[in-house]
């Protein structure tokens, strides 16, 4: 019965070869560095669904950014799991895509014929960090305030458009309403769609290419 | 499994990997890839409950709060109530909505026979929920969306609504009527 829905899928779909390239791909004898790109991969999947679930509370506003979340955190059941596994998935997200490009480096992984790959890799680790710095801001608290008044004003500092670039930020000369909504719809819309296509292009990459064996001596 | 990609690409297994044929080509009960597909199944399966029932948990959480804090809503005094025909008193009751809370305006028909036994009743049609109001000639209460009756005591007299109209606990305090469960 499976196969046979399975045949009938497959011969619309070719599914079955889809898979066998995917998942049954020839790969060198590697190590558990080589797992560094998919456990950031499995973490953003979390970040994407515990991300989700806190939007249906959150609310992008001066008045309750502040107070949605600490409803979220003290009152709703098992609010605390969702948004701690989100803010710690955060920094493991930074953690884990900073050590997978060390291993592409390490291993000269970027070298012909990976270097478009390396360059999507580039882009994905600015979107992550771009991803970090607009969800610190929606808690709305001190901190929150205190750290995006630091990293816009380093911005500042970039000659000749670092003004322009933090009102820009900013939407105006100061943090406000306006900076929370275009800071929520830029963590929650912008930065994940352009993070789905480009993770898209990496892994495409990654298979089309095939990945690289461990180094040898000399190499 | 293993293979050297390096190598020369095996005519049979072609350069994207072993072709579906020889998936099972292993002697022995369970082959090593079957355990290590089952492993990443059921760790898998063990991530999506630990996320997922508590994220059922966690969406329902509010249709499980308690929204109106007061337990007895004071309506007014007994000397407002009418024992002609139903009398629509007023309340103002807190509701809360997860962080939010906000004050309501809500509105329930006081009848009486007597001057000391009080019927509170719902202005809410128990159709699709549109507010009904007294209609002295015809001595009901009348809903204009489905033209809908319902006699004095709450009971339906024509019209599409399933049950009568809902119906509060009452009680009288110090001149004052209360209702409960609002
Ligand atoms: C959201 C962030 C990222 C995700 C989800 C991701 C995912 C992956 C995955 C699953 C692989 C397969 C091999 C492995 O796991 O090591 C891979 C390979 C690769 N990644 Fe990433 N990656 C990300 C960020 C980056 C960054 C920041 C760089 C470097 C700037 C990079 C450069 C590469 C390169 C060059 C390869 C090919 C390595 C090889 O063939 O051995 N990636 N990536
Ligand atoms: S809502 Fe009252 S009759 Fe339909």
């Amino acid at each position: 019965m499976a196969t046979k829905l399975g045949d009938w899928m497959d011969d619309r779909t070719g599914w079955r070869t889809h898979h066998a390239t995917i998942f049954l791909r020839k790969i060198p004898k590697i190590n558990w560095s080589y797992t560094l790109g998919s456990a950031t991969l499995f973490t953003m999947f979390i970040q994407i669904v515990t991300g989700i679930l806190l939007t249906l509370y959150y609310v992008p506003e001066p008045q309750q950014a502040y107070a949605s979340v600490s409803y979220i955190t003290n009152e709703l059941p098992f609010g605390w799991l969702i948004r701690g596994l989100h803010h710690w998935g955060a920094s493991a997200m930074v953690l884990l895509v900073v050590l997978h490009m060390v291993r592409v480096i390490i291993y000269g992984a970027y070298k012909y014929p990976r270097e478009f790959t390396w360059i999507t890799g580039v882009a994905l680790l600015l979107l992550t960090f771009a991803f970090g710095f607009t969800g610190y801001l929606l808690p709305w608290d001190q901190r929150a305030y205190w750290a995006t008044v630091v990293g816009t004003q380093i911005g500042e500092v970039t000659p000749v458009v670092g003004d322009t670039l933090r009102a820009v930020m900013l939407g105006g000369e100061e943090i406000s309403g306006l900076t929370l909504t275009r800071f929520y719809g830029a963590h929650v819309w912008v930065l994940p769609s352009l993070l789905l296509l480009l993770v898209g292009i990496h892994i495409f990459l990654v298979i089309r290419n095939g990945i690289t064996s461990v180094p040898k001596r000399g190499e | 499994m293993g293979d050297d990609a390096d190598g020369p690409v095996d005519e049979k297994v072609g350069p994207l990997g072993p072709s579906i044929e020889d998936e099972s080509s292993d002697d022995q009960g369970v082959s090593r890839r079957k355990l290590l597909a089952g492993s990443v199944g059921i760790m898998g399966g063990a991530i999506a409950a630990g996320i997922g029932v508590p994220a059922v948990f966690y969406v329902a959480g509010p249709s499980q709060e308690q929204q109106v804090a007061q337990e007895w809503v004071r309506l007014g005094s007994v000397t407002s109530v009418d024992s002609a025909e139903p009398t629509l008193m007023k309340a103002t009751i807190e509701r809360r909505a997860g962080y939010l809370t906000t004050t309501e305006e809500f509105s329930v028909f006081v009848t009486t026979e007597n001057g000391t036994d009080f019927v509170a009743l719902s202005n809410v049609c128990t159709h699709l929920g549109c507010r009904v109001r007294w209609v002295e000639e015809q001595s009901g209460f009348f809903c204009p969306c489905h033209n809908a009756v319902f006699n004095r005591d709450g009971s339906v007299a024509t019209g599409p609504p399933p049950r009568p109209l809902d119906s509060f606990e009452t009680k009288v305090e110090d001149g004052q009527i209360f209702i409960k469960g609002v």
